[in-house]
């Protein structure tokens, strides 16, 4: 019997080419969209999901409120080890400090490196449940040792065995590796440890990190717990909330809580607005996760309009079974069966377009996706989606077509009656309201990207490169360094930070100052730059005047930004003091001597944060910020910058970032969403055509003899055209008006993440539909101008 | 007896108004007879003979089916009772397009879920009783009228039925198509199965043993 539905499913498929194509082809699509945002949502699902203990490991983190404010992060103070260890250790399988992830340079022989890794404590392989390759799982015992990821060895030992060489660091001290561990994967936080130095070597290589043992005032570093194997995470973490509280006096006026935050929401709810928890990236896995059920959706949408559409042509065979003694649920068998083969043979060209795709999408997307050829998993939940969608797509066709009466279809009276067509127009208008919707959601996601693009940033970022300077080894060099670049004729200014121009490293408080208000918490940026900051990077000095060579009272000076004037509440900064409010042991006072135009470090899509430019008094930079010349090309320049680099720094990688191209960065994540949606939308809308160019073929077939009549009497094409045009029109224009609404609410919300936003103007909600009905009128016009031109002769004499 | 109406009524209703199909329709059938029902365009022969053969409903009466009540079963029941009993033939054929005439006659039979190698063996039996093996792997439409019809008849009759329903069977056909096809139906009367057809012709109406004449849904 199911070979007998097979036999007619395929002889039908085969016989009606153009419809099959449009149904497996839309099919195909959707269900492509489908599978490719099924893995992207599993990828992000899995992050971290490599590690065994994960129910188990957390970070510690921290709340603090300033001036009414909570901010929250994983930033702690060093004596949290301590109290937690003392206090709590019997909640901890482990506890590690580490450091933050950041680069360092690696050398071996004549290789040298940068690579980005942390120093953590001795349990770290344990907690990281680090798979060792070759050398010992305890390899951070001995205070001169590191670990290598596989990756890491490779690039520096080659083929050699990498156990017990010695590493130089950062040209500093010597390493020795005790082992190599396996990578770990793309999608796992610590995929950017590339390697671990023991937590001592922090401490002894680095002077203010020894001194922090009991600052807690000092949040500057990092710490994991894994929890004993029966521990409750939520009850652990409620029991620490007060530690430091409860141990330090001077802090406390900040509310410090402190708690755990599991690693299973380390990823995707990572977003903590004033103390509390609101989500993240898992508001994207929803967002993309509707859209591929929508396209979905949509395709099905096709296959159950076009099936209908064809009821009166499957007509005749529903009443020949059923006269002969089919069984009403027999004949549903029979056309799920057909729309099974249907979504079968759909699923295998997607699966096609899938594997073609899936490279590109990984770029898009910014994944390293691979097609899970090997995994049950992926093939069982492929054979439920088959089904659901065999069973989504061909349930509403199975009753409709099954639901005829013989006596009907037999007597070849039948015609799908006034109503039967309803069903299948507000599938139509649902089809349309999604896309309308899609539409409206990508432009207006795009205009948000270059809303912030087009946002002045206050300096010039074209032809500025950053050169990190993380070694000590620059560390009083940055005058002769200046002066060499300058005569090579490359550079045209040059100046040194403690940060990169595009981000906020450090951040400070404790001052008074003239006229500031009682309680007051101030919170401000901080960078310690080199006196031609504002020349090198042509940033505008509003009131007062830059830092000057000439005077030696400069050391002591600051410029602060347009936001930090009000923020200071200062008519007239210039001339004003930042005095330490420490009174034992007051670093000295901060002469503001200007006011530099505001200038975006962070989130193009917030407010400049008040920010103090520092004296670097010590020439300790990060960074090296050096202006080309423009009458040279970009790559002349960097050529010769290399050169001199490499003269005084033999053992030192030489890198640089374009200014404008990190800057660039900040927009990826949007214009990632941006972009796949936009290919998301325009599917979605190939589908929904693909579905009104089927229906409009059979609805001018099915009017045939009308058309042929109306010519006869007299009709012109325009006319006929514009009355098979119409009724789709009608339906595409109420989806519009069903999808405005809609999409403004949704839009206006996600708007809302972005304090600097664009305004929602009517006109895109007119584009939109203007768009939607030139594309429905595009897609109908082909179907109705070929039957307003065939020859009413031909229709006519049939009958 | 192999089916009895009882006061059969059938009606629709128009603008608040019944008006009727089958008015009052009372009428016995035997195991054998051959029947014709005749009557203008519009009268309810048509109407009647799929009442009889349960395709269709009724609004008022009995019916009785080898003594089954047909007016009280579900519609399981009543399908299980046709597939069994009743063989359809019509008068444009209604083949499955799609189908080849093997698998056309085969369909009947995988409805009654009999088993492979016996639908090979009725279907091979019935291809050769008709003189049709050579065109078992046509489609419908690669035959004449009359070669279709002949499908037809031979669908039907594949379940072994008690009884042919056939509406108008040789209203699409030429008259020596015609001809053949009642020349069969006699044969096949005289083989024990039981006829009923609906027709316009005076000529086909007398191969029938009984002719039962409606107008405007009365027996006359």
């Amino acid at each position: 019997m199911f070979k007998n539905y097979l036999k007619i499913a395929w002889r039908n498929l085969i016989k009606n080419k153009g419809y099959t194509a449009i149904n497996i082809g839309g099919l195909a699509l959707g269900m492509a969209v489908t599978l490719l945002i099924g893995l992207w949502v599993v990828d992000e699902l899995s992050h971290n999901s490599h590690f065994e203990n994960q129910e188990k490991i957390a970070q510690v983190y921290q709340s603090q409120t300033f001036n009414g404010r909570t901010g929250t992060g994983p930033a702690i103070p060093r004596p949290l080890e301590k109290a937690l260890r003392d206090g709590y250790g019997d909640n901890f399988k482990h506890l590690i400090m580490s450091s933050w992830t950041s680069d360092l340079y690696l050398k071996y022989n004549e290789t040298n490196l940068s690579r980005s890794g942390n120093f953590m404590q001795s349990e770290a392989p344990e907690l990281l449940d680090l798979q060792i390759i070759k050398g010992e799982k305890d390899g951070l015992r001995e205070v001169n040792s590191i670990m290598l990821s596989e990756d890491t060895a490779g690039a520096l030992f080659g083929d050699l065995d990498p156990i017990g060489k010695v590493v130089k660091v950062s040209n500093q001290y010597d390493l020795m590796v005790t082992a190599v561990y396996k990578d770990i994967p793309v999608n796992n936080t610590f995929n950017d440890t590339k390697y671990i130095i023991p937590w001592k070597q922090y401490l002894a290589s680095r002077e203010w990190v020894n001194e922090a043992e009991d600052q807690w005032g000092n949040n500057s570093f990092q710490m994991f717990v894994e929890l004993q194997d029966n521990g409750d995470m939520e009850k652990v973490s409620q029991t620490i909330h007060n530690v430091k509280k409860d141990l330090n006096e001077d802090t406390a006026e900040f509310n410090p809580q402190i708690f755990l935050f599991p690693m299973k929401e380390w990823y995707l709810r990572g977003n903590f607005e004033n103390g509390k928890q609101t989500g993240g990236r898992i508001k994207y896995v929803w967002l993309f996760g509707i859209i591929g059920g929508f396209v979905l959706l949509l395709a099905c949408i096709n296959f159950m309009n076009l099936s209908t559409a064809r009821s009166e042509k499957r007509a005749k065979e529903v009443g020949i079974r059923k006269s002969i003694g089919s069984q009403r649920n027999q004949l549903i068998n029979q056309f799920l069966s057909e729309s099974f083969l249907v979504v079968l043979f759909s699923f295998f060209i997607a699966v096609v377009i899938v594997l073609i795709s899936l490279n590109g999408f990984n770029d898009l997307s910014k994944k390293e996706i691979f097609f899970p050829w090997a995994s049950g998993v992926f093939w069982l939940s492929s054979l439920l989606f088959i089904l659901f969608t065999a069973l989504v797509a061909g349930s509403y066709p199975a009753l409709y077509l099954s639901s005829f009466r013989p006596v009907d279809v037999l007597k070849g009276t039948f015609k799908a009656g006034k109503y039967a067509g309803l069903p299948r127009k507000i599938l139509v208008v649902l089809q349309f309201t999604v896309s309308v919707a899609f539409i409206i959601g990508t432009v207006i996601v795009m205009q948000q990207i270059n809303h912030a693009k087009n946002r002045p940033v206050g300096y010039d970022k074209e032809g500025l490169i950053q050169v990190p300077t993380f070694s000590q080894d620059f560390n009083g060099k940055y005058d002769l360094m200046r002066s060499e670049f300058l005569n090579t004729n490359a550079v045209v200014e040059m100046s040194s930070s403690s940060s990169p121009t595009t981000r906020i490293w450090s951040n400070r408080g404790g001052y008074t100052w003239e006229g500031k208000p009682e309680g007051f918490q101030e919170d401000l940026a901080w960078t310690e730059v080199s006196p031609e900051y504002a020349k090198s990077l042509n940033l505008k000095i509003v009131e007062g005047r830059d830092f000057s060579r000439d005077f030696a009272s400069d050391s002591m000076a600051i410029l602060i930004n347009e936001t930090a004037k009000k923020y200071l509440g200062m008519e007239n900064p210039v001339g004003k003091f930042l005095k330490d409010d420490d009174e034992e042991d007051p670093s000295p006072p901060l002469k503001i001597i200007g006011v530099v135009q505001d200038m975006i470090a962070q989130s193009p899509y917030e407010p400049v944060k008040q920010g103090l430019y520092v004296f670097d008094r010590f020439d300790n930079s990060s960074y090296y910020n050096l202006r080309l010349n423009p009458k040279q090309s970009a790559s002349q320049n960097i050529a010769v910058i290399e050169r001199v680099f490499k003269e005084h720094f033999p053992d030192i990688p030489f890198e640089y970032e374009f200014v404008d191209a990190e800057y660039g960065e900040k927009f990826a994540s949007e214009e990632r969403i941006g972009t796949l949606s936009g290919i998301f939308t325009a599917l979605a809308i190939l589908i929904s055509c693909l579905g009104l160019f089927g229906l409009t073929s059979f609805v001018a077939e099915q009017r045939t003899k009308e058309i042929g009549v109306r010519k006869v009497l007299g009709a012109s094409v325009f006319n006929v055209w514009r009355m098979l045009s119409k009724d789709f029109l009608k339906l595409v224009i109420i989806s519009c008006f069903i999808a405005i609404p809609i999409s403004y609410y949704v839009m206006n919300g996600w708007l809302q993440d972005y304090p600097y936003r664009v305004i929602l103007e009517w006109w895109i909600f007119v584009l939109a539909v203007v768009g939607a009905l030139a594309i429905t009128i595009l897609t109908v016009s082909f179907q109705a101008i070929k039957a307003a031109n065939s020859n009413p002769v031909n229709s006519l004499r049939t009958e | 007896m192999l089916l009895e109406l009882n006061n059969i009524f059938k009606w629709v209703q128009q603008g608040g108004q019944r008006v009727f199909l089958l008015k009052d329709i009372n009428l016995e059938v035997e195991e054998g007879e051959f029947i014709s029902i005749m009557g203008p365009s519009g009268s309810g022969k048509s109407t009647l003979l799929n009442v009889m053969g349960m395709l269709d409903t009724f609004d008022e009466g009995e019916y009785n089916f080898l003594d089954e009540p047909v007016h009280q079963l579900r519609e399981k029941h009543r399908a299980n009772l046709y597939k069994q009993y009743i063989g359809f033939v019509f008068q444009a054929y209604h083949l499955i397009d799609e189908l080849t005439v093997y698998e056309n006659l085969e369909m009947p039979l995988l409805y009654k879920k009999i088993s492979g190698s016996e639908r090979k063996a009725m279907v091979a039996d019935m291809l050769d009783r008709f003189n049709i093996v050579g065109k078992k792997d046509l489609f419908p439409a690669q035959l004449s009228g009359g070669q279709q019809q002949l499908v037809g008849v031979a669908r039907a009759l594949i379940s072994k039925p008690k009884l042919i329903l056939a509406d108008e069977p040789t209203g699409n056909l030429n008259s020596k198509q015609g001809e053949d096809i009642m020349e069969l139906f006699k044969q096949l009367n005289s083989e024990g199965v039981t006829i009923i057809q609906v027709t316009h012709s005076e000529k086909n109406a007398e191969y029938g043993k009984r002719t039962i004449n409606l107008l405007d849904g009365r027996m006359i």
